[in-house]
């Protein structure tokens, strides 16, 4: 089997629910993945990436009516997973004045889930991710009491049509200067776990971010809250265990 | 009947006013309270302790068994109509002599107590005790000896007194811990240009490797034969093996590929014609 070495020629899969009868072949960015009939009640499932890694599966199934869905996933799995928090370093800083407001577009990685549905339950089959290369993790903080995040440095987007398929999502961050002084944001920490990811063929939207710089007491802090999205586009089945935390708080930096 | 039997029995004297019936009470009543510190310590297992961190619950677990069992003990002794204020006395000036005999089995459960207060590692934790050159996972603090099951799979018993006075190093405390090793490159090599193809090939090919503090590296000595440049990498503090161990090889791959020398130790020699 030749993996493909020129992705610009070849028609990727869209994200979304596939009907699973005989056989079913997904093609993403540097990964192929195959499923084969190879009896009345398994499959078999053949996946490989561009560094030759391959993973087969057998997958017994009960029912004759199986889907498969292909959906974007949090970013947190590869190498492994070891943190719910994600640190996106942005390529241009921004700067707030005293007292303003401003909105920004901002790409964000994405891992992509391959889901088993049937009976109307998603179960996690396996994941991927088409960016292997930058997908790292990063410190916030010191080494003895800081926190480990998933790193990435982002590119601003225009708006939420302006994402890379299959590698980001877009997720839109307000940020608000409660300050008296103005101030310069580099970067921004928090919980992804509670955002919720949509998509809509090949692209992503997140659950955006409410960044608040305030004052309490003697010390300045950004109050990073998660906001729901009001979109029509297919929420994404989530995977990851689902660690609640209300909020996140970064020193000013 | 049964009332003649047990009247029977209360007549049986054995010792002063010790009697078999009474000796037959102290036994059920020793014999519940065993019973009900098992069952107390089970719900206890069942009900609680996963929601506590390991070491915790088995504190508690052994504090609720040895609790019960000691009240058993006290109503067994008073139904035997026991006055324990003598054996106080008597136990006093026995206690001494016995401290002497015990002195390192009394050191070991104070200092068991002392680990259990001040935590110094927890159930889990991968340890290091370079005084005694023992590493590995902590697997229990008990009331005389800790265990520790070493990285090659045996398990070492530490009297606790021995281990509270020992330098712990803790490997899984901070969040992230930090690798390193030393290459040495040709006096007639970029260090710049060196330095640059061993942070790409670290930041490609070592996942783990963190971005952020990025690698750093440390011109370290111009020795006898090569430029010695010092490495160091942060990687999560579970994944040494993603790092350490891997690092020189990548290092080394990184300075083949861009044909950058990695000189033997070599001396020039003049001779006198020269």
């Amino acid at each position: 089997m030749k993996i493909m070495s020129d992705n610009s020629e070849l028609t990727f899969s869209n994200f979304g629910i596939y009907d699973l009868v005989d056989q079913l072949e997904l093609i993403l960015p540097n990964t192929l993945i195959k499923f084969h009939r190879i009896s009345e009640n398994a499959f078999s499932y053949y996946r490989k990436n561009s560094e030759g890694n391959v993973v087969e599966k057998i997958i017994p199934v009960k029912s004759q009516d199986v889907k498969i869905e292909l959906a974007p996933i949090r970013p947190l799995n590869y190498p492994a997973r070891r943190t719910n928090h994600i640190l996106l370093q942005f390529d241009k800083e921004i700067y707030l004045s005293e007292n303003s407001a401003a909105s920004i577009f901002v790409n964000c990685p994405i891992e992509i889930g391959i889901f088993l549905i049937h009976n109307s339950k998603h179960d996690s089959l396996d994941w991927i991710t088409c960016d292997p290369l930058n997908s790292r993790f990063g410190l916030y903080g010191s080494p003895d009491t800081g926190t480990l995040c998933k790193y990435a440095k982002v590119t601003m987007a225009t708006d939420y049509d302006d994402s890379n398929p299959y590698i980001e999502g877009v997720i839109q961050i307000v940020v608000e200067n409660t300050l008296s002084f103005g101030h310069t944001i580099s970067k921004v920490v928090f919980p992804i776990t509670d955002n919720t990811l949509y998509y809509q063929n090949s692209k992503t939207i997140i659950d955006g971010l409410k960044i608040t710089m305030k004052k309490r007491a003697a010390v300045n802090i950004a109050d990073v809250q998660t906001t729901s999205l009001d979109t029509d586009w297919i929420a994404s089945p989530t995977w990851e265990d689902k660690t609640t935390s209300a909020h996140m708080e970064m020193g000013l930096e | 009947m049964i009332l003649e039997f047990l009247q029977t029995l209360s007549e049986m004297q054995i010792v002063g006013e010790l009697t078999v019936l009474s000796l037959l009470i102290g036994g059920v009543i020793m014999a519940g309270g065993v019973i009900i510190a098992k069952i107390a310590k089970l719900l206890f297992h069942k009900y609680y302790a996963p929601s506590l961190p390991k070491d915790t619950a088995q504190n508690i677990s052994k504090l609720i068994y040895f609790g019960i069992l000691i009240i058993s003990f006290l109503g067994f002794t008073s139904s035997q109509g026991i006055d324990l204020s003598g054996i106080m006395v008597a136990g006093g000036i026995f206690a001494v002599v016995i401290g002497f005999a015990t002195q390192s089995v009394v050191s070991n459960l104070i200092s068991g107590l002392f680990l259990i207060v001040e935590k110094p590692a927890k159930h889990g934790d991968t340890i290091e005790l370079p005084d005694m050159g023992i590493s590995g996972t902590l697997l229990d603090i008990g009331t005389f000896s800790s265990k520790v099951r070493r990285f090659d799979g045996t398990v070492t018993r530490i009297p606790n007194e021995k281990f509270f006075t020992s330098n712990i190093r803790s490997l899984t405390l901070s969040t992230v811990r930090r690798a390193d090793v030393t290459v040495g490159i040709s006096y007639e090599s970029e260090i710049d240009h060196a330095i640059l193809v061993m942070k790409n090939e670290i930041l490609e090919t070592m996942p783990f490797v963190l971005q952020v503090p990025e690698p750093e590296f440390r011109t370290e000595e111009l020795g006898d034969s090569s430029v010695n440049i010092h490495v160091y990498v942060w990687h999560p503090r579970d994944d040494w093996s993603n790092a350490q161990p891997i690092l020189l090889n990548t290092l080394k791959r990184a300075l083949d590929k861009s044909g950058i020398e990695i000189p033997f130790p070599q001396r020039v020699i003049w001779t006198g014609k020269d």
